[in-house]
């Protein structure tokens, strides 16, 4: 099914200032969740680096792993939540 | 974890070329399955039998992905497949080798006989910066590796300690030159913590996507 969605309706001239707005939200906190994302896994290799170096021992280690790698799962999951898609009634992702 | 959990899926660690079906190479797959081979043409996926289910980021796991394929690289050379690569049966398997035949092809020429080493040079604790000296040693570096490697792969700085994170495509009759030319490093820039890993699976110099994103075929 054919559906009319922001991105159409800005390539054919038509804007409305309150959906742009919305728009432009929507685009930064895609951007936040995919830095965030980046920066936890940036952590995870460091905190891995640190211990093959020897500068932390296997408890310290371990325990930030965790901690780290339950982050991880949360900004994915944040991620696929895909709140801002647009889906038709009958259910095809537009 | 997504999925059924009982159905057994085909979990595919790595492929290499080996016209052989059903080459053993011991149980040392998840859960002490045995890893297999399944042919395709003059390809096989290196596989065990394991849950379909989504695989997520777990050390344990992980290793165990780490330590089949470092098995299969003491006989063969390998393409590597990223962890968590798991089929619902052979049939789709099957499928996805042949939709990626031309690209593996191409990516054997290229890793055939050859492994990964990485390269990170790293600033010791409490250190800020280099004096400046920064584009020197990264010079330095990259260029005396280079003329040993056959190709070179400049990775993240996920680290503000992180000076240079680089990974080289060497081949296996050369990697004692490169550990020495490294070694001759490790004197010479003794402030600084170097560390040297390998050899690896050629994960950065292969990249070949065969399924879309969300039909998670290999990658």
């Amino acid at each position: 099914m054919f559906i009319f969605d922001d991105i159409l309706l800005r390539s054919i001239g038509f804007s409305f200032p309150g959906l742009d707005l919305l728009w432009v939200f929507e685009q930064m906190r895609d951007f936040a969740y995919k830095e965030m994302h980046d920066q936890i896994k940036d952590k995870i290799k460091e905190n891995r680096m640190l211990y093959e170096l020897g500068e932390m021992t296997s408890v310290e280690y371990f325990k930030m792993n965790n901690i780290l790698t339950r982050q991880l799962k949360l900004a994915e999951r944040a991620k696929s939540m895909n709140i801002g898609q647009k889906t038709d009634l009958l259910g095809n992702e537009a | 974890m997504k999925g059924n959990q009982n159905c057994s899926g085909k979990y595919v660690y790595c492929i290499i070329k080996c016209p052989e079906d059903k080459k053993s190479f011991g149980n040392i797959g998840f859960g002490g399955e045995e890893v297999y081979t399944q042919e395709y043409r003059d390809f096989a996926p290196v596989i065990s039998d394991a849950p379909m289910k989504e695989y997520e980021i777990n050390e344990i796991e992980i290793e165990t992905h780490r330590k089949v394929v470092e098995k299969i690289m003491e006989e063969y050379s390998v393409i590597p497949v990223s962890y968590g690569m798991i089929f619902k049966n052979k049939k789709l398997l099957s499928i996805s080798m042949k939709a990626g035949y031309k690209a593996m092809k191409k990516a054997m020429k290229t890793i055939e006989n050859k492994a990964e080493l990485g390269i990170k040079v790293i600033l010791p604790k409490g250190a800020t910066e280099l004096n400046g000296q920064m584009e020197q040693l990264k010079s330095d570096f990259i260029d005396s590796l280079d003329e040993i490697a056959v190709d070179t792969k400049q990775l993240k700085i996920f680290s503000d300690r992180l000076l240079l994170n680089a990974s080289f495509l060497v081949d296996m009759n050369k990697i004692e030159d490169f550990s020495d030319q490294v070694s001759q490093f490790v004197v010479k820039y003794d402030t600084l913590k170097i560390q040297y890993s390998g050899p690896w699976p050629p994960y950065n110099f292969v990249d070949i996507h065969i399924l879309g994103k969300k039909q998670r075929g290999f990658r």
